[in-house]
C-alpha cells in the first residue's frame, strides 16, 4: 500500500539517501523507464573484495538470501590479476555512464598501471595471455597447458 | 575485433563430478537468458545506436558477456568430466549425453537449442535499451533459480558473481536511458526515433 510520506521529497533526499541510494530528476517526462543514476564518488571495495562480490561498489551489492555471503576467493598470481582487470571493467563500465567522475578516472588510471605490471610479471612466470604475447617466449607457448577451463585440483596456478 | 584472453574473468575451480547441476546450468549457456543470447543481443544492438554513451555500453557489456559465456562453459565441462559410465546415466543428463556426449553445445535445460528468438534488437533506442532491463532482470532470476537447485560450493561461489553483475548491468542500462533521454525531445521522447530519423 502506498503512504504518503511525511516530509516533502527534497528533504527526504538529504536525510536518508546514503551510498545505496541514487538520485532521480525532480521532473520527469511520463511513460519512460527510471533507474536511480548512481551518485557521483560511490564507496568502492578494494580490487579483492570487488572481485569476491562481483562488483566494485558496496551500494550495488545486492545478493540473493540463499548465497548472500561473498566468495573467499584464494589469492593466487592468476586471481591477483583476475581481481586488477575486474576493477577495470567495472570502472570503465561506470565510466561510460559517469564521464565526468575525476576521481573514478584517476582511479582508472591507477589500476591500468598496476594492471600492467601484474600481466607482465604473470606473463613472465606462467606464459601468455595474449597470442601476441607469445613473441616473448622463446618457443610458441601459446598452446602451453592449462587452456582457461582446464582447472586442475592441485595442478592450477 | 576481438583479441582472445587465455584466461576466465573470475575463477571456475570445480572438484566435484555433477552431470545433474550440468543439465539445468547449461541454460545459461544457450537458453533464453543464457550468456549467448546476452552477447549476441547487446553486441547487434549497438549498431542502431546514435549516441557514443550507448554505443560503449552495449560493446563493453556485450563483451564482458561473452566472458560470462566461456565462465558457464567451463563450469559444465567440470562438472561432466572424468564421468563414470553410471553418472551418464544420471535422469535428466542422459538425454543430453545422448545427442553431446560431454560436448558443451548451447542449449537450453528443456533440451530446446539456442535460438535468436529468445532476444530482440529492435533498432529504436528506449525499445532496445527496455528490453536489457528485463534480460537483465530474467538472467538475475535465472541465478536466483540455479542457487536454489545447487548444493556445490565450487559452483556457487562463481554463480553469486554472475547473479551480481546482472544487478550491475541493470543499473548501467537504466543510466544509459536517462542519458539518452537528455538527448532526445524534452517534450515528447516518442516525437522521433533518433537512430532512424536523422
Amino acid at each position: 500500500m502506498y503512504t504518503k510520506p511525511d516530509k516533502p521529497a527534497e528533504d527526504m533526499d538529504a536525510a536518508v539517501c546514503g551510498d545505496a541510494c541514487g538520485t532521480m530528476p525532480a521532473c520527469a517526462p511520463l511513460a519512460v523507464p527510471y533507474v536511480p543514476f548512481q551518485q557521483k564518488e560511490p564507496k568502492k571495495y578494494d580490487h579483492t573484495e570487488a572481485l569476491e562480490n562481483g562488483t566494485l561498489f558496496p551500494g550495488l551489492n545486492l545478493p540473493f538470501h540463499l548465497k548472500a555471503k561473498a566468495a573467499n576467493v584464494p589469492m593466487t598470481p592468476l586471481s591477483e590479476l583476475q581481481a586488477l582487470e575486474f576493477v577495470l571493467v567495472e570502472l570503465g563500465l561506470y565510466l561510460d555512464t559517469h564521464q565526468d567522475d575525476a576521481q573514478a578516472m584517476e582511479l582508472y588510471r591507477q589500476y591500468a598501471a598496476l594492471e600492467k605490471e601484474g600481466r607482465a610479471r604473470y606473463e613472465a612466470a606462467y606464459g601468455p595471455i595474449t597470442q601476441a604475447a607469445t613473441a616473448q617466449s622463446k618457443s610458441w607457448a601459446w598452446l602451453k597447458d592449462p587452456w582457461p577451463w582446464n582447472y586442475q585440483e592441485g595442478g592450477d596456478k | 575485433m576481438f583479441i582472445y584472453e587465455k584466461k576466465l574473468q573470475y575463477p571456475v575451480r570445480i572438484k566435484n563430478c555433477d552431470p545433474k547441476l550440468a543439465s539445468v546450468i547449461i541454460s545459461q549457456y544457450g537458453g533464453p537468458d543464457g550468456e549467448l543470447g546476452a552477447s549476441l543481443r547487446y553486441l547487434s544492438q549497438r549498431y542502431a545506436m546514435p549516441y557514443p554513451e550507448l554505443k560503449g555500453l552495449l560493446t563493453d557489456i556485450g563483451t564482458e558477456e561473452l566472458g560470462h559465456l566461456e565462465m558457464i562453459g567451463a563450469i559444465v565441462h567440470q562438472l561432466t568430466r572424468k564421468l563414470t559410465d553410471e553418472q551418464a546415466r544420471t535422469a535428466g543428463f542422459d538425454t543430453y549425453f545422448v545427442d553431446r556426449t560431454t560436448g558443451v553445445y548451447p542449449t537450453a535445460a528443456s533440451g530446446f537449442p539456442y535460438s535468436a528468438a529468445s532476444m530482440a534488437v529492435k533498432g529504436d533506442v528506449i525499445a532496445d535499451l527496455t528490453e536489457d532491463l528485463a534480460a537483465e532482470q530474467k538472467a538475475r532470476v535465472t541465478y536466483d533459480n540455479i542457487l536454489r537447485l545447487s548444493d556445490d560450493p565450487d559452483v556457487n561461489d562463481v554463480i553469486r558473481f554472475l547473479r551480481e553483475r546482472e544487478v550491475v548491468h541493470f543499473q548501467r542500462f537504466g543510466e544509459a536511458i536517462a542519458l539518452a533521454k537528455d538527448k532526445m525531445d524534452q517534450k515528447n521522447v516518442y516525437y522521433v526515433n533518433p537512430a532512424f530519423d536523422k
